[in-house]
């Protein structure tokens, strides 16, 4: 995190090609420096049994859980970076620089969050990420869609802000702490009440809305279309993971007494119903891209919370799996989407037509990584929800899984209109698409990782349960 | 014509004399993987070579596998000397994911071996069959290895997990087929015939890790989920998953109401993918039913088979009378094969031996003959333009050996004695009335004769349509000089085939001892109805 803020203060002056290796450099030393923190931490923890990094008086920890959604935060800047190279290319705009500060600025935030062990930080790493998203969404100033979007973005997104931190005003006062630990020791101790049912329902209401769970969606589609791609892109993974994270934290750490943990697990699991059905019944009319994958991702933060509520080892587990292979499919699909966009100026679905014989790589992304979102086998998105639905069902919640399995099928149905766009009709404009080596490198990367990680998940679920286990 | 030749027969001889049985020592691969991993090795070739050796390596690679399916049938064969009913055999293991009793387990018992023999007849022909194809060959090629191997792993798999998503794995591949090389409303049949089975496979998904919670054992491994001693499901759990398992499976052999993919999606698949799908892929219904539903919830089979069989009833007969008033000459073959798998499934819900092994035999026979009769229109279509059944006619003036071909794969469908159809359907009858003469009252005494007249149904559509096809005048003149009889590439899979279905139907005993080998213990322990 130290290095991203160096970068931040480095890149001012510089011109602005170098400017976007340099934020690339910066990000890949921030993932060094966790994938470190990864090895030291485990070493530790198996001698000493919980030699954990910490700082600011235990305010941020950085356990095992926090360095996985650190990783998935900082490898999706990373691909964000790579995008904007192409994005600003085909959209300049007169602060290429503030551009990359501000998206590494919302990284920080969202890493910060990720190993938050107080309600405040956890508010303020929270509002860093969001605050810096606005900005973002908004930045393409002569763009009225770009416009529209941040508008819509800021004043939903700063009322739930107030709704998560009136819920906070509640847990402190039941409580007298803001340490997350404590919390879940006082509230346990102390009979149920309806104030903290009126604070959880407050802090469901406000985080949901961060990783856009229905009925708290209502921006994400006109945001997710309205943004540049690669904020869309960071949007759809690295802010919903880090939403994730704080649920993770607050919910199992803060929020699990006896008597409160009915309550929240039934209102996750309505909730991730009505964003699985809605997500996917509303996506398929879509004709924009963007707009498609807007709807898309509430469904998978509804797949995410079915693993969530589900809970213990086994759904934790389930989860941070999911996150990761989310994050691989959904950026090398966005990377697409910037190249192709960046190409063609459209980002309506009928014009990724012909990627077969325009650029074979992009098709095939485009069936990889989609199909992977909508969990079809052999791709790494089956094995993620095989075990979030089997985390459900362990607990009891076969009919969410059923709702679960039932609705990916819908899915599939507008994943294959891209695809099949992109593999099975003829282009109106058959000249190939160009990109570089890097981009070429990423796409890849992803569709090998997505395959890879559906035959063999192995190796990323172990980190996955080492991780997981950090909590329970 | 000798390069041809030399492709199919060096693989086909390499791989036979490769692999051993257990008597001439071990085998340096493992048979079963190679098996799955021989088409997914020739996609990746085909990736990476030019496209005018796409067919080639497709061609080679599919009499390898073929060499391959042909030995496990002979190594299965030769344990059976020892020992009749051997359980499952080659198995292979290999943990895969611990902590959820995920492991890489492939192995084959009777049944299975008939499935992978099967398989490896289709590929063979499916890449012989698919020679003239040239439109974006190279992803043709690619896209059609990649689906056997998908269906190769769902019949070898012995794990769930992999069951899954081996046959997921298959279904993807499908769907590019149909709608890049489809004819016909291809991209409406394409996305009908995915979502319908991916809906079903929905369900499938859900009993199995409903299976893997509730038993005693979490595992995977149908091995222990077969046997009710291990994973103790009381009576609700059984009663309540087996239908959804039943409709699960049946979705991918066409049971009805769900059906209605499966004409539109052979109407408009391309000529192999439609041999694949109704040969191969479709008889991974009843075999799944088989091999998971009744094993492991053998209470919820016998409450609720005896209603679930009139499904398979209408299967059966409404099939059957479409097929009559059909105006499409694919379209007759797709509900023909509806038809036929309902058979299936009417064997299936006897739970009688020779009704199970029948259903066995019969989706052998339907593979084998479905395949056979899908290649003939296809390459009849190919001749004449046209699937209209009022334009064809007279055709065996022109094409007098498609047309014999075309008879004899009619009579096959129609279940005439020494071919593949008669042994299927003869087991399946005899299973039904034992099942209703045998102990007290069973709805099978009143369904028994209603079955029976499928068979005549089938004799009439299939007569009507060589009567209409093949014989009477020549009804479009120009043929008469533009069309040619069936070339070699194209006579030489179909004629495989027949060999084949002859060979079921002239010399059945070692098929049926292998099925039986699957059978007769699995009826053994759940027992048939009181």
């Amino acid at each position: 995190m130290l290095i991203l803020i160096v970068e931040l203060l480095l890149k001012k002056d510089s011109s602005r090609g170098i400017l976007n290796w340099l934020a690339i450099l910066g990000t890949l030393g921030a993932i060094f420096s966790v994938a470190c923190l990864n090895c030291s931490g485990a070493g530790s923890c198996c001698m000493m049994g919980g030699g954990v990094p910490t700082a600011f008086a235990g305010f941020l920890k950085t356990d095992g859980l926090a360095v996985f959604f650190k990783m998935v935060i900082l490898l999706a800047t990373l691909v964000t970076l790579l995008m904007t190279f192409r994005y600003l290319k085909a959209h300049p705009t007169a602060y290429p620089a503030e551009f990359l500060a501000i998206l590494l600025f919302s990284a920080c935030g969202a890493s910060a969050l990720a190993s938050a062990q107080e309600v405040i930080t956890l508010y303020i790493s929270l509002e860093t990420l969001t605050i810096s998203s606005y900005i973002l969404a908004s930045f393409m100033k002569k763009d009225k869609g770009s416009n529209e979007a941040g508008m819509k973005y800021l004043l939903l997104g700063a009322f739930s802000s107030a709704l998560l931190l009136f819920g906070f005003s509640y847990l402190y006062g039941l409580t007298g702490t803001t340490v997350i630990a404590d919390m879940g020791k006082a509230l346990a101790a102390q009979p149920a009440s309806s104030l903290a049912v009126l604070a959880v329902i407050l802090v469901i209401a406000g985080l949901a809305f961060k990783i856009s769970l229905a009925p708290f969606h209502m921006w994400t589609p006109d945001v997710y279309e309205g943004a540049p791609t690669p904020v869309t892109a960071y949007l759809s993974v690295a802010s919903k993971t880090a939403g994730f994270a704080a649920f993770v934290r607050l919910f199992w750490v803060g929020l699990d007494a006896p008597g409160l943990h009915y309550t929240w697990v039934g209102l996750f699991a309505v909730l991730a119903a009505i964003s699985i059905i809605l997500g996917n019944l509303e996506a398929i009319p879509q004709k924009n891209i963007k707009r498609l994958m807007g709807y898309s991702s509430i469904a998978q933060a509804g797949y995410i919370t079915t693993g969530f509520l589900a809970g213990g080892q086994m759904g934790l587990t389930a989860v941070l799996f999911y996150l990761f292979v989310y994050m691989v499919a959904n950026m090398g699909a966005f990377l697409a989407i910037v190249i192709v966009s960046a190409k063609t100026g459209s980002e309506q679905i009928e014009d990724f037509a012909g990627m077969w014989k325009r650029s074979p790589l992009i098709g095939v992304v485009m069936l990889v990584c989609l199909l992977s979102l909508a969990g079809v086998p052999p791709f790494a998105g089956f094995a993620g929800k095989w075990y979030l639905f089997g985390a459900a069902i362990s607990q009891g919640y076969t009919w969410l899984a059923m709702v679960g399995m039932v609705f990916s099928v819908v899915s599939l149905y507008y994943y294959l209109q891209v695809a099949k766009q992109a593999l099975a009709v003829e282009p109106k404009d058959s000249s190939p698409i160009p990109m570089n080596l890097a981009e070429k490198a990423v796409l890849v990367l992803s569709v090998v990782l997505t395959i890879t990680l559906g035959f063999w998940p192995t190796p990323i679920m172990e980190l996955a349960q080492s991780a997981a286990s950090s909590l329970f | 014509m000798l390069s041809l030749l030399a492709t199919i027969l060096v693989p086909f001889a390499a791989s036979f004399v490769f692999f051993h049985t257990p008597a001439q020592g071990a085998n340096l691969l493992p048979p079963l993987s190679c098996f799955i991993a021989v088409p997914l090795i020739a996609a990746l070739l085909i990736i990476g070579a030019p496209e005018k050796f796409s067919r080639w390596i497709s061609l080679f690679f599919a009499s390898l596998e073929l060499g391959i399916g042909v030995k496990v049938f002979f190594i299965f064969q030769a344990i059976q000397q020892v020992n009749p009913t051997p359980g499952f055999q080659l198995v292979e293991e290999v943990p895969w994911l611990k902590n959820f009793g995920i492991n890489y387990l492939l192995g084959v018992d009777g049944m299975s071996t008939l499935m992978v023999f099967l398989v490896a007849c289709v590929y063979f022909a499916g890449a012989l069959i698919s020679w003239n194809i040239t439109l974006r060959r190279k992803e043709y090629f690619v896209y059609f290895s990649l689906l056997v191997g998908g269906v190769a792993g769902a019949y070898e798999s012995m794990d769930l997990f992999f069951f899954f998503l081996f046959y997921e794995f298959a279904v993807l591949p499908m769907y590019l087929l149909v709608g890049i090389w489809g004819s016909g409303r291809k991209e409406y049949a394409a996305m009908k015939l995915t979502l319908m089975l991916l809906a079903g496979s929905a369900f499938m998904l859900v009993g199995f890790i409903a299976m893997y919670f509730n038993s005693n054992i979490h595992t995977f491994d149908i091995r222990i989920l077969g046997d009710l001693s291990k994973t103790g499901f009381d009576a609700n759990f059984q009663k309540t998953w087996f239908p959804l398992l039943f409709l699960g499976f049946g979705v991918i052999a066409a049971v009805f109401p769900f059906h209605t993919w499966s004409p539109d999606g052979y109407g408009s698949a391309p000529t192999a993918a439609s041999m694949l799908h109704a040969g191969v892929l479709k008889s991974l219904g009843g075999y799944s039913i088989i091999r998971v539903a009744l094993p492991a919830l053998p209470l919820g089979a016998k409450f609720w088979l005896p209603m679930l069989v009139f499904l398979t009833l209408i299967n059966m007969l409404y099939a059957a009378i479409v097929a009559l008033k059909q105006k499409d000459f694919k379209y007759v073959i797709a509900y023909s094969s509806v038809s036929h798998c309902g058979a299936i499934l009417f064997g299936i819900c006897t739970l009688q031996v020779s009704g199970l092994n029948g259903a066995i035999i019969q989706t052998l026979s339907h593979g084998i003959v479905a395949a056979m009769t899908f290649a003939l229109v296809g390459t009849v279509y190919g001749k004449a333009h046209t699937r209209e059944l009022i334009k064809l006619g007279g055709l065996s003036a022109v094409m007098p050996i498609l047309g014999g071909l075309f008879v004899c794969a009619a009579m096959a469908n129609v279940g005439l004695p020494g071919l593949s159809g008669f042994v299927g359907e003869f087991l399946i009858f005899m299973g039904a009335y034992r099942s209703g003469f045998q102990g007290g009252f069973t709805v099978f005494q009143i369904l028994f004769p209603i079955a029976i007249l499928s068979i005549v149904l089938t004799a009439i559509y299939y007569l009507r349509l060589v009567q209409m096809v093949f014989f009477g005048p020549l009804k479009d003149p120009h043929l008469k000089d533009e069309v040619k009889d069936g070339s070699f590439v194209e006579i030489l899979p179909i004629a495989f085939l027949l060999v084949v279905s002859l060979a079921v139907g002239l010399y059945p005993k070692p098929f049926v001892d292998m099925s039986n080998a699957t059978i007769a213990p699995l009826i053994a322990q759940i027992g048939g109805f009181q």
